[in-house]
Formats: structure tokens, C-alpha cells, sequence
């Protein structure tokens, strides 16, 4: 350890040691459970992380200092070989999460845990639970002169429109620790995601002007400048121009007590003008720190001499799911063919579909929902077999008609949502926000016209928490709660009408959609046929692929969601 | 027991799903022979062997059986119709590999009443047809009717679709405010100029650059097989055989990896065994434009020249690896 700290711009180095009783990073480690806490301390015994994450180990030289050691509960190990198999073993029985995280802070890794395990340890958190973060996604777009806020008019037409963005991560990290305030000192790292083709940057900040001991031991007497909140992900989708970065948890208090313990800094700060709670405050810090940080990447992807520079665009998708992330953001075909339009890049549910792409297979085909018609009762047969065999024998023509509507609502969701938004796929948003900005139809209009914009114009919030707990209300904005709203709601109201005239009373209505798979649920709605599927607007099918966004004319605006 | 039904009823449903598509290349085969379209266009008598496939019917009744055989025929034609068009469909999809379709749009509020032109761009690689490329375009601009604007796409994102669309398939010109003077008039002369569309541009300009990328990927597939990289966990275990045996071949200067490193798959990644790391970019047909090698003493020329050896396109090198293996 170097004796004099002196600070520097330099970014934290990996191998610094952590004192284990510091409460972040015994925050870091209590989080795992038992076997995600073996693992874990398995790779950092593995031969390429042990350069990072040495033990403590047994000397042989100072055999006398073994009287010391007697009563020592974790006698530390003689080999590296003999821990692993301590750690094997621990694998192998059943115990407590307690017993191996003792053994961890207080015996192998008595003289400190390194910032890189602590990295490891973070990510294998992540990894255990994906939604435990929320992420925004951005797009990589060329840096242009401001010409339009609103994004509608396209961009001046030049080569760099042509230019995709192109990262190589060594060359980010170094200019992005180039873009950092130089009394900020962070720990990166790197890792590839197991199962998504994902490269995850975890950035941890310290609040610290140097980059050796002293930035820990700081840390031991303030514990926000070792908080949770403090820890920024950024996520690069493989072949994609596209990266997500991790919103702080703000709301969370419960599992940040660093937040807790210390209202000084975010009051001191902020002045306690919020009034809302301390983990705000905090939370308003870190997320400075995180603009500061989404602030520099663009400027990081940015390579001055080849005249190419970048910004960051909110491609409004903010959710907790990094595989619809993937999905809808990532490096395959399905970016701006959402829902329905899936038809046209699924390959993975049935193979009519498939034998179907290709020109040289001349076998005609079937119409992409004949299919799914014949295999319907058989799916319905697995769950029921007894109860379907006698049905169309003593079906009566209400039953009939039930039937067929129910089947014709199922068809009608397979045409609105094809082989997206179900249930088990493991890619749902969990909370959607859209803002309708039509007219309210006027009274005497013809039938058809009100009713297609009744819809829209009702309050709905579906909660498709699973099967059940279901929960779907409906309040019409009617005629007696006009005056009242047409008063709250007038700067709207007139803002909108110098855009456009005289067009009709504007009401603000925003739909909040909140559920564990919103469009999944809207899908069940559709099936059961509470949702007209037919008359149901396009943006409630998720085919825009965005979470925030405003309806106008039944479409949402703007070309976000398309990307075009 | 139950399992065993059930494996049972998996059994029977699988060939259920093989049978039918059984049946479906058969109808289409036999629809399709030229002796049996022969049949179907010379007026066809009954009892010809395209009877087996009639539907039930009642026997002895004269009429309802004429009936029922001139339905037979009408399906008989249809689904002739149908073959023929889905064959001439075909033929275009393999020979022009660029084609236009309809589709409709199921959002009740979609523009233009839904209409939808769809473009599919056949892409083949190693003599296959991989999934076509679709770019879906609508008609939004209701002041101008033949303006065409980017609906939805298949397309990856490494493809510069957007900006394509700018380029040639510009919206049309909004009515500025009215301004005087020889700059206004300039900059709506421009704007006209530029929101004339070409959608046949626009088409032969996104099949290049999906041909390309393709192209890119597959000259990448083929280095890797030329240098002997083989597919992934394979590449390890040989890596460590040559390790320990294999030395007699060149064990130092071999490649171990050659993987794209970006999403245009222009910059490819090299590796060699010793650790040497290796940077080529190449343009967008496959000329090489530059290639780094970067040893344990910065920059090391040699092996670069001894990758490329006066290679000007990235195939020459496949060729070259492919030589000296």
C-alpha cells in the first residue's frame, strides 16, 4: 500500500481492500442467500479471479503465532486447494446463510474484501434478482445542433446519418473516467450477462478525492459515501445502438439503511426543501451523480478525431425487465415490430410458420391463425379432457355462441398480439404511462364516432397481477364532471387549442397500466372479452415498444416508439 | 400409468402434426404435377382418382351428387388458383428477391385505413434462404396521398434504416409560415427537392446494406473456418491439445479467435495464441481498411503483414489462411 495518498483522476483500483465489518459491504453480502454466497466466493477462488480476491491464507514461516490463532473460530486455511474444498463442501450441506457469511467476513477474508469482489458479489445480486433494478433505455444517436424538441422533424440529411455507434469498451471506460469530476472516485467493472447478450458495466462511486486506503477508511466514518444508491449500472445490448442505464433506487428505503442512518448529507444538500423523506435527498444526490454519469457516456462513445459524436435519446422504455429490454432495444429484428407485427420475425412458435419463410418451399400455406383454430380444443383438452368430450353433445345455442365468441376473442388477440405479451414469456413491463391527447367527442356525433373514442377517454387501471386479483375500473368522464375538470385542467386546455383551434374540449386524461406483465394482462382482458380486441387502439397492444408516451388521434405520437 | 398416457397422447399428437404436414406436401405435389392440372383444366369426369378426395355425400341422390361434384371442382380450381399463385410468388421471392405485398394493419385507428405496403428482402447465406427481412410502410400524410413513410421493420438495428428513410423516402414538405425573399424561397426549393420519394431507391439501397452485412457475417464464418477456429467449445479443446502436442505446427502464431466486434460486423476482433490481439476493419464490400496488431512491444507490423501479405479484400485472406493451414 502506498504510504502517501495523493489525489488523482485515476479510477479506483479493483484489487483495493474493503475492512468487511464496513456495513456496505456486508450490505453487499448479506444480500445473497447461502448458495449465491458460495458461488460466489467459489469464483473469487477460481485462478482467474484470484489475483483480485486472494484469501488469507496460513504462512508456514510463522508457526508461533499459531498459539495465537487457537481460539480463533475460522482458523484460516493452509491452501488454496483446502478452501475450495471448505467451500465445496459448504455447497454440498444444508446450513445457515449466517454461518457462511461469517466465515467470509471474518476468516478468509479477515484482511478486507477487494472492490472487485464486492463488483462480483453485486452482480451476482443482479443476477439473482433482475428486477431489482430499473433501467431506462437510450439510443446512441449522432450529436446534431437542437433543431426540433419534439423530435417530429427528421434529422438534415448527411452520411453520419448512416453511422452506427460503435463501442469498445476499454476505450469507454477511459474516457468516460476522463469525463468524471476528479473529486469523485469509482470502481468499474466489466461483466458479460449470463444468459442475455448483455456487457453490464457496474460503476461504484465513492465520494473520495483519492484512490487508495484512505477513500475506505473515509467511508467507515460516513457510510453515505458508501451507499447502494452510489451504484449506477449500465448495460450494452450486443450489435445494438442502444444502452441502459440503471435508475437509483430512491423509494426503496428499506434495503438502504446507509440512507437511513444518515439524513445529514441529503438535508445538507438539498436544504430539505423536498420535505418528503430522506432516502429523497440521498436519492437527489446520487441521481445528480448519475446525470453527471449519463452525461458522460454519450461524450465517452464520442470519438472527436473521427468527427463522430454521439448523444443520448430517451427511447421512453423504462422498465425493471432487462430481457424485454433486449428485446425491444437489443441487436435482433424485433426493435420496431412490436405485438401483432411479431409475425414477421418469430420463428420460435410453430413450425408452419417457419417452413412458410422460405421461397423455395412451395407447400401452400395455411393463413397464420387456421392453425391455432385446429389446436385450440386439443390445448383445451390437456387441462379438461373430461369436460370437453361431453360438451358438443348437449351444448345448447347460448352455450354455442358463448363458445364461438370466446373463441373469436381469443382469435382476435392472437391477431392483436401474436406470440407476444403471455404470461409465462418473462418479458413484461410493469408499468405503463400514457397520456391521451385527443378531443373529447363531441355529443352530437354520430354513434360510431363516440363510441370508438369512448375507450380512450376512460380511466383505466388494470392490474394483471396473474390469474387473479384482477381489478379493472372503468369512470367514464361524463358530462357533470366537465366544469369541474375543464377548471383544474384550463392551461392545458388553452395550450392546446392555440395548436390547434377550435378542435374541442381537451380533457387530461392519463392512463396508468401497473401489473407484474402489463400487455400480458391486457391480453387476458382481450380473451375473456371485456376487451373489444378489435376496437381496442394499437398502443394498448405494447406494439410501440415504449412505457411513456402520449396518444393522439389514437396513435401514440411521435416517431419513439417506430424507430424512424 | 398416467405418464404413460400421456407420453401416449404426446405420441399420437406429434404424428398428427407430422401427418398433416405429410398431407399438406402431398396435396400441394399433387396439385401442382402437371398431369393432374391437366385433369383439372379438360373438363374432369367423376370418377377420376381426385375423387378420393371427396367429401362425404349422400349416394343415390342424383342431383345433390352433381351438386356436390361441382363444388368439389370449385374447391378443386381454387385451390389450384391458390398453388399457382403461391408458386408465382415464390418464383419472384427467389429470383427478385426484393418484393412488395399487402398487409392490413389491426390497429382500428391506424392512417390510411390501415393499408400497408410491405417490402421483403430475401436474404440467402450458405446457399440458404434465411428469414426475409420485412419493412412495412403506410401512408400517413393526409395532404399528400403517395407520400410513404417507415411503419414497422424487421430490420437490425446495425442496419441504417433510418437514416435510408431520410434519404429517400422524405415526408413531404409542411406549409412553412409565409416568409419573403430569395432565402425562403431557397430552402422550400430544397425542401421540395427533398421530399420527393423513391421507393425503388429506397428498396435497392436497404438490400445492398442487408447484403452487405450478410456478406460481412458470412466472410467472417468463413476466416474463422479457414483459420480452423471451429464453433465455440470445440476451439477450446484444441486450443489446449496444441498446447501440449501439437507443436510441431505453429503453435505461437496461431489464431485462436476472429469474432466481430461490432454491430456492422466491419471490425473483427483477432486473437492469437501467444496473446498477440489484432484489430481489422474493413469497408462496407469487404475491403480491408486497416489492420493493428498489437503484441507485448506495442504495435507488431510483422504479423500483420504476415495476416494480410498484400491482401486488398477480406477474402483474399480467406484464401490466404485456408493456403497455409
Amino acid at each position: 500500500m502506498a504510504r502517501i495518498s495523493v489525489p488523482t483522476t485515476a479510477r479506483l483500483p479493483s484489487s483495493l481492500r474493503v475492512d468487511p465489518t464496513n456495513p456496505a459491504a456486508t450490505k453487499i453480502l448479506s444480500r445473497l442467500s447461502r448458495s449465491s454466497l458460495i458461488s460466489v466466493a467459489l469464483d473469487w477462488l477460481d485462478e482467474i479471479n484470484l489475483p483480485q480476491a486472494s484469501p488469507y491464507l496460513r504462512q508456514d514461516e510463522d508457526e508461533d503465532e499459531d498459539e495465537d490463532e487457537v481460539d480463533d473460530f475460522y482458523p484460516p486455511a493452509r491452501s488454496l486447494e483446502e478452501l475450495r474444498d471448505i467451500y465445496t463442501s459448504l455447497q454440498a450441506r444444508k446450513g445457515s446463510k449466517r454461518e457462511v457469511l461469517e466465515r467470509i467476513t471474518e476468516g478468509d477474508w479477515r484482511h478486507g474484501l477487494t472492490l472487485y469482489q464486492l463488483a462480483m458479489a453485486d452482480l451476482q445480486y443482479l443476477y439473482d434478482h433482475p428486477t431489482s433494478q430499473k433501467w431506462s433505455a437510450y439510443r446512441i444517436m449522432p450529436l446534431k445542433p437542437p433543431r426540433d424538441p419534439d423530435g417530429e422533424e427528421p434529422p438534415e440529411i448527411d452520411r453520419q446519418s448512416l453511422t452506427i455507434p460503435r463501442f469498445h469498451p476499454s476505450t469507454f471506460l477511459k474516457t468516460l473516467q476522463s469525463q468524471v469530476l476528479p473529486d469523485v472516485k469509482a470502481h468499474y467493472n466489466f461483466d458479460a450477462h449470463k444468459s442475455l447478450p448483455l456487457l453490464i458495466l457496474r460503476i461504484f462511486i465513492l465520494d473520495s478525492p483519492y484512490n487508495t486506503n484512505h477513500a475506505m477508511q473515509q467511508s467507515t466514518t460516513s457510510t453515505t459515501a458508501f451507499d447502494s444508491s452510489r451504484t449506477v449500472y449500465i448495460a450494452f445490448p450486443d450489435a445494438s445502438p442502444h444502452v441502459f442505464i440503471s435508475k437509483p433506487q430512491t423509494t426503496t428505503t428499506v434495503n438502504n439503511p446507509g440512507s437511513n442512518s444518515n439524513p445529514r448529507t441529503g438535508d445538507g444538500r438539498r436544504g430539505g426543501g423536498e420535505g418528503v423523506g430522506v432516502g429523497v435527498g440521498v436519492g437527489g444526490e446520487a441521481r445528480s451523480l448519475r446525470n453527471l454519469l449519463v452525461e458522460g457516456i454519450p461524450k465517452a462513445l464520442s470519438r472527436p478525431l473521427r468527427r463522430q459524436r454521439f448523444a443520448l435519446q430517451s427511447t421512453s422504455l423504462v422498465t425493471r425487465n432487462l430481457a424485454e429490454l433486449v428485446h425491444r432495444r437489443g441487436g435482433g429484428r424485433a426493435n420496431s415490430a412490436g405485438a401483432g407485427w411479431s409475425v414477421y420475425y418469430r420463428t420460435d412458435d410453430d413450425d408452419s410458420r417457419k417452413t412458410r419463410e422460405t421461397p423455395l418451399d412451395l407447400v401452400l400455406p395455411s393463413p397464420p391463425l387456421s392453425e391455432q383454430e385446429t389446436q385450440s380444443p386439443a390445448v383445451a383438452g390437456t387441462g379438461g379432457g373430461k369436460r370437453s368430450a361431453p360438451l358438443p353433445v348437449v351444448a345448447s345455442a347460448e352455450e354455442r355462441r358463448e363458445e364461438r365468441a370466446a373463441k373469436r376473442a381469443r382469435l382476435v388477440a392472437r391477431a392483436r398480439f401474436a406470440g407476444t405479451a403471455v404470461m409465462g414469456d418473462g418479458k413484461g413491463v410493469e408499468r405503463v404511462d400514457v397520456v391521451i391527447e385527443d378531443p373529447f367527442p363531441e355529443v352530437g356525433e354520430q354513434h360510431q364516432d363516440e363510441d370508438g373514442l369512448d375507450k380512450e377517454n376512460t380511466v383505466e387501471r388494470v392490474e394483471a397481477t396473474g390469474r387473479k386479483g384482477r381489478r379493472r375500473k372503468k369512470s367514464r368522464v361524463d358530462e357533470a364532471s366537465r366544469g369541474a375538470a375543464e377548471d383544474e385542467d384550463g392551461d392545458v386546455r388553452s395550450e392546446e387549442r392555440g395548436e390547434e383551434g377550435a378542435q374541442g374540449w381537451r380533457p387530461y386524461v392519463r392512463l396508468t397500466f401497473h401489473g407484474s406483465h402489463v400487455f400480458a394482462g391486457i391480453r387476458q382482458l382481450v380473451e375473456s372479452g371485456i376487451i373489444d380486441g378489435e376496437r381496442m387502439p394499437g398502443w394498448m397492444t405494447g406494439e410501440e415498444g415504449v412505457t411513456i408516451g402520449a396518444v393522439r388521434n389514437g396513435r401514440i405520437r411521435g416517431h419513439k416508439g417506430s424507430g424512424v | 400409468m398416467a405418464s404413460n398416457l400421456d407420453e401416449e397422447i404426446e405420441d399420437l399428437r406429434a404424428r398428427v402434426t407430422t401427418l398433416k404436414k405429410q398431407l399438406r406436401v402431398h396435396a400441394s405435389t399433387l396439385i401442382t404435377a402437371p398431369s393432374t392440372r391437366q385433369l383439372l383444366s379438360s373438363a374432369p369426369q367423376p370418377d377420376k382418382p381426385t375423387t378420393t378426395l371427396t367429401l362425404p355425400t349422400h349416394s343415390n341422390q342424383t342431383r345433390s351428387q352433381t351438386e356436390a361434384q361441382a363444388h368439389q371442382k370449385n374447391l378443386l380450381a381454387d385451390a389450384l388458383a391458390q398453388q399457382q399463385a403461391h408458386a408465382q410468388q415464390c418464383l419472384y421471392r427467389t429470383c427478385a428477391t426484393l418484393t412488395t405485398f399487402r398487409a392490413r394493419d389491426p390497429d382500428p385507428r391506424a392512417v390510411d385505413g390501415g393499408a400497408i405496403l410491405g417490402l421483403r428482402i430475401e436474404v440467402v447465406s450458405r446457399a440458404r434462404f434465411l428469414r426475409p427481412y420485412y419493412v412495412l410502410l403506410n401512408r400517413p400524410f393526409p395532404s399528400s396521398r403517395h407520400h410513404l413513410r417507415v411503419h414497422r421493420h424487421t430490420l437490425p438495428p446495425c442496419i441504417p434504416m433510418a437514416g435510408l428513410a431520410v434519404r429517400y423516402l422524405a415526408p413531404p414538405p409542411t406549409p412553412t409560415p409565409s416568409g419573403s425573399g430569395g432565402e425562403q424561397r431557397r430552402v422550400e426549393e430544397k425542401k421540395k427537392q427533398r421530399s420527393r420519394q423513391d421507393l425503388a431507391k429506397f428498396a435497392r439501397a436497404l438490400r445492398r446494406e442487408v447484403v452487405r452485412y450478410h456478406h460481412r457475417l458470412g466472410v467472417v464464418a468463413d476466416l474463422r473456418n479457414a483459420a480452423g477456429i471451429g464453433r465455440a467449445g470445440y476451439g477450446d479443446q484444441e486450443e489446449e491439445e496444441g498446447e501440449k502436442g501439437d507443436s510441431e505446427g505453429r503453435p505461437s502464431n496461431r489464431l485462436v479467435d476472429i469474432s466481430p466486434a461490432d454491430a456492422e460486423a466491419k471490425h473483427l476482433s483477432i486473437e492469437w495464441a501467444d496473446g498477440r490481439t489484432g484489430r481489422l476493419v474493413m469497408g462496407d464490400d469487404g475491403e480491408i481498411v486497416k489492420l493493428v496488431v498489437l503484441g507485448e512491444n506495442g504495435r507488431d507490423y510483422e504479423a500483420a503483414r504476415g495476416l494480410l501479405g498484400g491482401a486488398v479484400r477480406i477474402e483474399d485472406v480467406v484464401k490466404r489462411l485456408a493456403a497455409l493451414r
